[in-house]
């Protein structure tokens, strides 16, 4: 793969920063560059800003410290000259064509042969970038379109013109792909791409019509959210997010180079409520607040539409949004529904008829739609929810244009499986959807074959080469008894290897808690400390299996989820691995032998002092304060991943790539030595009780972390042990079962638990 | 003829050695020696004054005459001495002339009413439950103007919530209110099944009323509860000038007679909001909780007096001999309590009397807790349980009091179904517990629906880790250890029924519905199979040094042996049905039927 190395950002605001940094994150040398502020002594200041301003970032914009290293800052006048070592040169500047024209001039002048630039306009055509560069440096210049978290938001459009070098392009996009982690739409050159065109078409229209219906925004945002599988924030709420002052920037933009013809236009009207909430600070979150804000009180207010007056938030309650079929919504006769159907089945429409000036293909606009809005299915996916036919049907009930595209697809569906291959319409006929080299999605295997074990929880797929990948299946990916049992089964099946993966958001938020806090509340004491000694048992069986066995995560591995990851033989991270034993922030810990892992790890490391409290000092900050790592990067440093653990930048390439290290693992595989330890004992309880004390006198720890942490120390002390002897794997893991059983039967555990399922975050009690 | 004398050294025996707490902030006074006597009073007042109109009372029933209502002979008497003695007040706040008794104490006393005439309680029961809703939700002038007179039985109240078209679903009522400028409002509607709604008892009747405001939102959430007085105060606070309320009818029931159950007409009647204006349910609520408990205990004094008339009859019917022989041969034949079957009745009776009072002195004292306890997490704790038990204790009490009723009447045989032994009318008026204050259909909904999921199950906590406790304290016991080992089973048998319901309910609530009353059963052998085991450990450690009390800790013994091995294993058919969903529930088409 042709790498780029060296990679060059010029504009430091949000998104040239961020930029930087997620290019830092894939291991380049970036230099980020922005103007010399007129008069300034520092001629730095503004890209040694930015650059201060992302290491605090949050969410985070680097994934280590390393990355934030390798981000250099200079100015584009003195600094000029290093552009001819980059590979790679990203234009983030304002959007001003003779600015950005001016800025192309210099790099033109500078750039070494082979490289390539890319804009991350928004809104500016392709064309009329390149108007009036040199031939040269228009065979390697192209849009690559970030979304904003950079590092976080997986949609990457890219727009190259018929002159642009093939080989170049396709060389950086495999770069994004691979290296950048993003999945890589391509998108025609028209206003807005494709994610923006229908985005803001979309949210334009769905604020227009609730101030027309007089809706509550909470009602909108119901209606427009869970049904049509839109993140919860809905419109209203991602408005907010996007800043309301934004929008009539963006809208005028697209106005303005959208053709004259275009839906757009006629939802293109100001809105008094909106431009009065603007004047008065109300831009959304980063102001004073948006259409949802916090009244005098904290309390959660919104706005109202009509009268522009802020009341207290209102529980939605729509029949229609609680409805499962969409049919519900499009047939319904409320002003609810109504409002919904319209909104969205316009949206649908206009999606439809971006083939093929906006987009090639049905799938690159669910795509966009889905990476860069977070939808859970694409625009035409939902239209085959509700059948291709009967929505073309229903436009043209409602006096609407069915465009050519869905007119097509009567009597078809957009997407079909046959044999086992997903297919999609493409020009009237059913072609199959191909997936880059490299890229191994449990989705298209789950489209062609029956599992070889399944049961509430969890799943087994042959994911070919004698390699079987074990899936959690429940809700949220939570652990329980059924994973643990179907994980048994799939040991006892003697795979050349196992990969430990699932396409959830998140790989697994840890043991199912409503169902561990039922069993506490009706004391069904033998029934857990079953479920605990079951969960040891067979994490253990796993790690001693005589195959390999890699887990694959990607998003949250919290408790359970992070101990399965620490029996495995080796990780295979996806970049976005926030993992961590989190149990002591509800009031537990890790039972499922995550306090003996993590004793073996610290225990097995070698620039940790000798002797036997250093390393159950590391277990215990990590575990007692909770920690969760926030990229792969950070559960390396802290030895959640190991060395020969690797990370995967693409979800997509998670699996593939976990596949192969686990067929490589394959080769000549012994199972890991047991491990010993030589725990402090009593006297490393009473130490670590005396730091617990001191914290909560300090204030920095709470009465019943005090409870919590004490058992803790217990155990990685190990209760009774004496330091003069080895202890085995077994014997860690007895204290961890009798330290859980005696935190789950407390009050201040059980309000923890109780306090973590309602209101989502640990009770500091 | 009806015969009664108040269980007072079990009463006692629960009160004093099992339950054995420490009193609460402000019922210090009521030591255990003061606690006695009132029982002792309350024990002959019952057996004196109200059992001997129980029967007359039911024969007589009530009247209405242009509107007014007679009650039956006798009962003008003895709400006078009842109030005389200050029984109407026993639990009410001092500061209005209540005696501020714990409720252990109220409910033991209103045990013993009910026992003896359960149409007579009906009238001060409904007006404690008015003055409960009135001491937390009403104005300082309301309390001030109604509860005096209330708690002294001056005057009497009532909750006006059933319409024609509305009993369980109260968001269907339609009774008017609508606001006026001095503040009052003016109601008008129709209300039926109002017990204690018009009688010639007290001097005035304070209804309080659910009724809707004209804007006010659809359904349980536009409701709002009013105060509506018969006769409207005057400005010195005595009853003045009639109000637009009315009895049009009053209805003609198969028990409790002797209770006035009225059909009311509010005719533009004035009338004062109670609480805020919407909020009625939750006011309305206060009153019901109450009354529900009201009702559990109605079930328990049924079934106690159904027990005491059942074996008096056992022993002194003559009739054949014991199955291994004449165990009385000098009489002309064996008393029928020789019988097994015969036993098998009385002790199930007793089995139900005895375990039932032990649970509702348990909930009691808890809420006793909610009502007084100091420590914030303690009377949250004490509150949730009270939430928790109150539809087990609810329907399980009253079933139980039918039961116990209908055995009654079966060792009497023919006699139990005439009228001279009084049997058939305790069966009668044991059968309305069963329905009114939320029929048990709905309590066992209200238990799998609210009660269990609230929180993520933190109720269950409050039952279920006692009794854990209990066992794990127990299963090693030299005497009792097999006994708590069987009754954990039972116990596990609970604790899967819960799981079951819990994770079947979270895809489909007809399943819980579907369980609901089993669970409900289940849930209630349980606890009384708790309260037992406490029971019997406890004779056991008395008994030593029991002396002349030794034939009651022997009773105890042989009585709890009776209910674990021979009432508690029901909880495995329970489970087995609950286990077995809602399918062959809801197979048969509606049409079919």
């Amino acid at each position: 793969m042709a790498m780029f190395n060296k990679i060059a950002v010029i504009g430091a605001g949000t998104m040239g920063a961020q930029i930087a940094a997620h290019c830092a994150n894939a291991g380049a040398e970036v230099l980020l560059l922005d103007i010399v502020p007129p008069g300034a002594a520092n001629r730095n200041a503004l890209a040694e800003g930015a650059l201060a301003k992302l290491r605090k970032t949050e969410p985070a914009a680097f994934m280590s410290d390393d990355a934030g290293k390798r981000v250099s800052v200079g100015n584009i006048e003195d600094d000029l000259w290093k552009l001819a070592e980059s590979d790679w040169i990203v234009e983030a500047i304002i959007e001003r064509l003779d600015l950005k024209q001016a800025l192309y001039g210099k790099i033109d002048a500078v750039m070494k042969e082979g490289a390539v630039v890319s804009s991350n306009t928004s809104t500016i055509p392709l064309s009329a970038l390149t108007a009036g560069v040199s031939e040269r440096f228009r065979r390697g210049f192209c849009i690559t379109h970030f979304f904003n978290p950079p590092r976080y938001m997986r949609l990457l459009e890219l727009v190259s013109a018929p002159e642009t070098d093939k080989a170049r392009v396709d060389d950086l996009a495999r770069f994004i792909d691979v290296r950048l982690g993003k999945s890589v739409v391509r998108a025609k050159d028209s206003p807005g791409f494709i994610a923006n065109r229908l985005g803001v078409y979309w949210l334009q229209g769905a604020v227009v019509e609730a101030a027309k219906a007089g809706l509550d925004v909470e009602v909108a945002d119901a209606l427009i959210g869970r049904p049509f599988g839109i993140p919860k924030t809905g419109v209203f709420g991602l408005v907010d997010l996007v800043g309301l002052d934004l929008m009539p920037h963006i809208n005028a933009s697209l106005a303005a180079t959208l053709p004259a013809d275009d839906a757009f236009h006629a939802l293109n009207v100001k809105l008094p409520v909106i431009e009065r909430m603007i004047a008065g600070g109300y831009t959304g979150r980063k102001g004073k607040g948006g259409f949802y804000a916090r009244g005098a009180d904290k309390s959660r207010v919104a706005i109202d539409l009509i009268s522009g007056e802020y009341r207290p938030v209102r529980k939605p309650d729509v029949a229609e949004a609680k409805a499962r079929d969409l049919k519900v919504i499009f047939e319904g006769t409320t002003p609810e529904a109504r409002y919904g159907a319209t909104v969205m089945g316009r949206t649908l429409a206009y999606a439809a008829s971006l083939i093929p000036t906006a987009a090639e293909r049905i799938t690159d606009i669910d795509e966009a739609m889905k990476l860069g809005y977070n939808w859970a299915k694409g625009p035409f996916e939902l239209i085959d929810q509700l059948g291709a036919g009967w929505f073309a049907g229903w436009l043209e009930r409602q006096g609407m244009t069915v465009p050519p595209v869905l007119e097509a697809a009567r009597g078809k569906r957009f997407y079909e499986v046959r044999d086992g291959r997903l297919l999609a319409l493409h020009e009237g006929a059913l072609t199959p959807v191909t997936r880059p080299d490299g890229v191994l999605l449990l989705a298209d295997i789950k489209r062609a074959q029956k599992p070889l074990l399944k049961n509430a929880s969890a799943a087994l797929w042959d994911i070919g080469d004698g390699v079987e990948c074990f899936e959690f299946t429940s809700k949220s990916n939570s652990l329980d008894l059924a994973i643990m049992e179907l994980l048994g089964q799939a040991i006892a099946r003697r795979p050349k290897a196992l990969v430990i993966h699932n396409e959830g958001r998140n790989f697994s938020v840890g043991a199912n808690l409503g169902l561990a806090l039922l069993a506490a509340n009706v004391a069904a004491w033998s029934e857990i400390e079953t479920l605990i000694k079951t969960g040891q048992e067979t994490y253990k069986a796993l790690k001693y299996a005589p195959f390999p066995v890699v887990a694959a995560p990607s998003g949250m591995a919290l408790g359970g989820g992070c101990e399965i990851l620490l029996h495995a033989d080796a990780i295979q991270a996806h970049a976005e691995l926030y993992a961590g034993l989190v149990e002591a922030g509800v009031g537990l810990i890790p039972g499922w032998g995550g306090c003996k892992e993590m004793l073996a790890r610290f225990g097995a490391h070698k620039r940790l002092p000798r002797g036997p409290m250093p390393g159950p000092v590391k277990v215990f900050e990590m575990i007692s304060t909770a920690y969760v790592s926030k990229s792969a990067a950070q559960a390396q440093a802290a030895l959640i991943l190991r060395e020969g653990d690797e990370v995967t930048m693409n979800r997509d390439r998670l699996l593939f790539d976990a596949k192969q290290k686990a067929l490589a693992l394959a080769e000549n595989y012994t199972p890991p030595e047991p491990p010993k330890f030589r725990l402090p004992g009593e006297a490393g309880a009473a130490a670590f009780g005396l730091a617990v004390r001191d914290f909560h006198a300090k204030g920095m720890a709470t009465e019943y972390d005090v409870v919590v942490a004490g058992e803790l120390g217990t155990i990685l002390s190990g209760g009774t042990a004496d330091p003069t002897e080895e202890v085995d794997e077994d014997f860690v893991l007895a204290l961890e079962r009798a330290g859980f059983m005696r935190l789950v039967k407390r009050e201040g555990t059980l309000a923890r638990v109780e306090h973590m399922l309602t209101a989502g975050k640990p009770l500091r009690n | 003829m009806q015969t009664y004398k108040a269980p007072l050294r079990d009463m006692k025996f629960v009160l004093h050695e099992l339950m054995n707490e420490a009193p609460l902030p402000g019922h210090e006074e009521f030591t255990p020696e003061l606690v006695d006597s009132i029982l002792e009073e309350a024990g002959k007042f019952c057996a004196e004054q109200l059992l001997p109109l129980n029967a007359s009372g039911d024969l007589e029933g009530c009247a209405i005459e242009n509107g007014v209502v007679r009650t039956p002979a006798g009962f003008k008497a003895a709400y006078d001495a009842f109030n005389e003695g200050g029984w109407g007040g026993l639990e009410a706040a001092p500061e209005f002339g209540g005696q501020g008794a714990p409720a252990t104490l109220a409910k033991l006393v209103e045990e013993m009413i009910c026992a003896t005439n359960i149409s007579f309680g009906m009238y001060p029961g409904l007006t404690q439950g008015a003055v409960r809703a009135l001491e937390i939700h009403g104005t300082e002038a309301q309390k001030a103007l109604y509860l005096p007179k209330m708690i002294s039985g001056q005057w009497s109240g009532t909750m006006c919530l059933t319409e024609p078209h509305c009993g369980t679903d109260l968001g269907l009522v339609r009774t008017k209110a609508v606001a006026q400028a001095d503040g009052s409002y003016r109601i008008t509607g129709a209300k039926i099944f109002i017990s204690a709604g018009e009688h010639d008892l007290s001097e005035n009747i304070i209804h309080l009323v659910l009724a809707r405001a004209p804007d006010a939102p659809p359904g349980i959430k536009g409701i709002s509860l009013f105060v509506v007085p018969k006769l409207l105060p005057d400005a010195a606070g005595e009853a003045g000038a009639g109000n637009g309320v009315s009895c049009a009818a009053i209805e003609h029931k198969l028990g409790i007679k002797a209770s006035s159950t009225c059909q009311m007409n509010f005719d533009d009647a004035q009338g004062w909001l109670v609480g805020q204006l919407n909020r009625g349910m939750q006011a309305m609520f206060v009153m019901m909780n109450a009354a529900r408990l009201g009702v559990a205990t109605q079930g328990l004094g049924i079934a106690e007096a159904a027990y005491q008339g059942a074996v008096l009859y056992a022993k002194e019917r003559l009739q054949g001999r014991a199955l291994s022989g004449a165990k009385y041969p000098e009489k002309a034949a064996d008393p029928i309590i020789v019988h097994p079957d015969v036993r098998r009745m009385l002790l199930t009776m007793r089995a139900y009397v005895e375990g039932s009072r032990a649970l509702g002195m348990w909930v009691a004292r808890r809420l006793d807790e909610a009502n007084h306890e100091r420590d914030e997490a303690k009377k949250a704790e004490a509150e949730e349980f009270v939430a928790l038990l109150t539809p087990v204790v609810k329907a399980f009490f009253t079933d139980a009091g039918f039961e116990c009723a209908s055995l009654a009447v079966q060792v009497y045989g023919g006699h139990g179904y005439i009228r001279d032994h009084g049997m058939e009318q305790l069966l009668r008026d044991a059968r309305i517990a069963m329905i009114y204050e939320g029929t048990n259909g709905v309590q066992a909904l209200d238990l799998v629906g609210r009660k269990m999921p609230a929180n993520f199950g933190r109720g269950l906590r409050r039952f279920f880790h006692p009794v854990a406790a209990f066992i794990e304290e127990n299963k090693g016991h030299p005497v009792l250890g097999r006994a708590v080992g069987g009754f954990g089973k039972a116990f596990g048998a609970l604790q899967l029924a819960t799981f079951f319901i819990a994770e079947k309910a979270l895809a489909d609530a007809e399943e819980a519905g579907a369980a609901a009353t089993d669970y409900l059963r289940l849930f209630g052998l349980v606890a009384l199979g708790f309260m037992w085991l406490k029971m019997m450990k406890l004779a056991l450690e008395k008994l030593p040094d029991a002396g002349v009390d030794a034939p009651f800790y022997q009773a105890k013994l042989s009585t709890g042996r009776f209910y674990l091995e021979r009432m508690l294993p029901q909880v495995g058919a329970l489970l087995a049905v609950i286990k077995a969903g809602k399918g062959a529930l809801m197979e048969l088409p509606e049409e079919l039927f």
